[in-house]
């Protein structure tokens, strides 16, 4: 019997120890690497990693905000200012800072009468005077007995008056609407991921929707029964960038939008876009100049920073591979990423 | 000249060497064997802690399974419980049921969600839901239970709890998964807390990142957001079992198997014994994404209250035979 036994066992070690693999699973390091090969960097890209700020700006990498924990970095045109969620125990705020993170200030309320709050993703508008973000503000008050849904609206916040409004209301118990920006050159027009459900039997749908907060309408740019999410403005206005999920991965695409704002089309725009890139790629955002989109991309089981270069004249098209600005970093691929010059 | 000397001193060092040479062989082997053992230790302790719930009325006769290496298809039940405090540790219901069918043959693997709420006949009891068949009987009556209503033959079971799926998530570095929607529970349960009792917030946004142990268990376990209910909640086990098994894809087996034997020591209760558990790990080290199929009976059920008066899905059994047909072919019980 303690024969058979040493006997499975010095095979099983054997085995094992002829099937393995030469490696170990990938491990965050707990610090932003960089490649041998640096990448310089146009203008200051914010990312962020551990719930941590980090600045790369040509070959330099500076860590701002240190000891307050946050997410969705969002930044002025100029640069001049930076917003972004301040994180919590069990709530965020939206804060504002100038572009070194010195004098954090809350714009947000961390609870009200309906408990604690969350806020998430801002993003300036054109001109800095307004701030659109996510929030469960208004929600109906909720316990395991009686429980509610407390999804995430659309809200804007006036910076020259210091006042919110919901501007988007959610559809209910989808976890609410994700990713919002103001169009750059108008300040009356917002895009953002609406999640919701479809097809038989229903499955999770994310759809690029299209409001215009003069009038309230708003067109869906995508087609049901797909996952379009985490839609980013270039510089002009012309072109959106997105990620579309398909069959086991997340791939980046870019397509123009009309220049006024229009009633749902068919084909919906989404149809048309470009592939620029495949992968598990999540977070775009453009070059301040349009002539890059920088993401995060999914490579040895690490979320790392990455730049694309892209044309948008006559035909959209990458005119480069993508340059990793970052290597084995484990940023943080649930953040949203900006960019000023 | 005498040559006795001269002959006999080389022949008896010969045989003192030989002697010492067989000993070695011993001592090494001895060595290796107790390297072994102390290596795979926590593997054995892991798997001498297994055991189904055995004597309890209904309990399947387990016939003897196909060996994993062979071209058979292979069935395993895999359980998953709400097991912190707040519940008895010798009825806790399977709030996932998922079966794992191997098809050798075909390199393919088929993750089949079975509903929680689902009413089915559990030998030997009422009719109640399915997730009540572990809380009565374990193992046995929960396999026996799967058998007679679906007629997949169930060869292993492997059952976990909630502080298994954060230590598995956690040694292999987190998870990489595309989150579907937001997921937002301001009453999510804090199972991690003194008590057992309580809720705390959860927030996870949208899209691909990367997951620690306890995001990983908030993302499997909320509902509450999900118009989808229990479905969602399959739906996402089934991505992050998908996750776990490209992330071990990459993995030293050798240095990681103990180190997870010890992670799960007192989370993990399976009938797998070693050669099989390490077929197992070898088998799903080689899948692709291509080679793994997700399925679910959501077509097939629909909402009812059972005469208890408990909010229950009742099946279209014929429609779901028909499917599972298609799934397994002839490799269903008659």
């Amino acid at each position: 019997m303690m024969r058979r036994t040493a006997f499975i066992l010095l095979v099983s070690a054997l085995t094992l120890a002829a099937c393995t693999s030469s490696g170990t699973a990938p491990r965050d390091p707990g610090k932003v690497v960089l490649p041998v090969k640096q990448v310089s960097v146009p203008g200051r890209l914010y990312a962020t990693k551990g719930r941590t700020l980090f600045r790369f700006s040509g070959t330099h990498l500076a860590r701002l905000l240190v000891g307050t924990r946050l997410k969705d970095p969002a930044v002025t045109r100029d640069g001049a200012q930076l917003a972004f969620a301040q994180l919590h125990d069990e709530s965020s705020t939206i804060a504002v800072s100038d572009a070194s993170g010195r004098t954090p200030q809350s714009i947000t309320a961390a609870s009200g009468p309906e408990g604690a709050l969350w806020a998430f993703a801002p993003r300036y508008s054109d001109d800095g005077r307004q701030i659109v973000y996510l929030t469960d503000r208004g929600k109906p008050r909720s316990s395991p007995q009686n429980l509610q849904p407390n999804d995430l609206a659309v809200w804007t916040y006036d910076v020259g008056r210091a006042t919110s409004r919901r501007v988007v209301a959610p559809i209910r118990y989808t976890g609410g609407d994700s990713d919002p920006g103001f169009r750059p050159g108008v300040s009356d027009q917002l895009l953002y991921t609406t999640y919701l459900y479809g097809g038989t039997p229903p499955q999770a749908v994310a759809r690029l929707t299209w409001t215009s907060t003069r009038t309230g309408v708003s067109v869906y740019l995508s087609p049901d029964v797909a996952r379009n999410f985490q839609p980013a403005f270039s510089p002009d206005g012309r072109f959106v960038a997105f990620i579309r999920a398909g069959s086991g991965s997340d791939d980046l695409y870019v397509m123009p939008l009309p220049p006024t704002f229009t009633r749902e089309s068919r084909p919906y725009p989404a149809d048309g876009a470009v592939l620029l890139q495949s992968g598990i790629v999540s977070q775009p955002v453009w070059a301040p100049d349009g002539t890059a989109v920088a993401f995060l991309k999914l490579v040895n089981g690490s979320f790392d920073l990455f730049i694309l270069p892209i044309a948008t004249d006559g035909v959209i098209r990458a005119t480069g591979a993508a340059q990793a600005v970052t290597h084995g970093s484990f940023l943080d691929a649930d953040s949203r990423l900006a960019w000023s010059p | 000249m005498n040559h006795s000397g001269a002959t006999g001193v080389p022949h008896a060092t010969g045989l003192r060497r030989a002697h010492w040479l067989a000993l070695g062989g011993v001592l090494l082997l001895l060595a290796l064997v107790g390297s072994a053992l102390l290596y795979l230790s926590p593997v054995l302790a892991l798997l001498d802690s297994r055991g189904p719930v055995a004597g309890k009325p209904g309990a399947a006769v387990a016939a003897t399974p196909p060996p994993l290496d062979s071209k058979q298809r292979i069935n395993i039940l895999l359980l998953g419980s709400d097991n912190d405090q707040k519940f008895p540790q010798d009825a806790l219901l399977s709030q996932t049921m998922i079966v794992v069918s191997i098809d050798p043959a075909k390199h393919e693997v088929t993750l089949l969600s079975l509903p929680r709420d689902l009413w089915v006949e559990i030998p030997g009891h009422k009719s109640a839901k399915i997730d009540l068949a572990y809380a009565q009987g374990g193992a046995p009556l929960a396999r026996a239970t799967v058998e007679k209503a679906f007629k997949i033959p169930i060869h292993y079971y492997a059952w976990i709890g909630l502080n298994g799926l954060v230590r598995v998530v956690d040694r292999v570095g987190g998870v990489d998964v595309d989150v579907l929607h937001p997921v937002l529970d301001d009453n999510y349960p804090n199972d991690f807390s003194s008590t057992g009792y309580g809720t705390e917030r959860v927030y996870l946004s949208a899209g691909p990142q990367h997951l620690d142990g306890r995001h990983t268990l908030q993302y499997v376990r909320s509902r509450h957001g999900d118009l989808l209910s229990d479905l969602g909640r399959s739906i996402r086990q089934q991505q992050v079992l998908l996750a776990i098994q490209q992330r071990t894809a990459g993995m030293d087996l050798v240095t990681a198997l103990p180190a997870f034997a010890r992670d799960l020591n007192g989370h993990l209760k399976t009938d797998l014994d070693l050669v099989r558990l390490t077929q197992l790990a070898l088998f799903m080290r080689g899948l692709h994404a291509g080679d793994v199929h997700q399925a679910f009976l959501t077509p097939y059920v629909h909402d009812a209250v059972s005469s208890d008066g408990q909010q229950v899905l009742l099946a279209d059994w014929a429609a779901i035979h028909r499917y599972l047909r298609q799934l397994f072919g002839a490799d269903l019980l008659s």
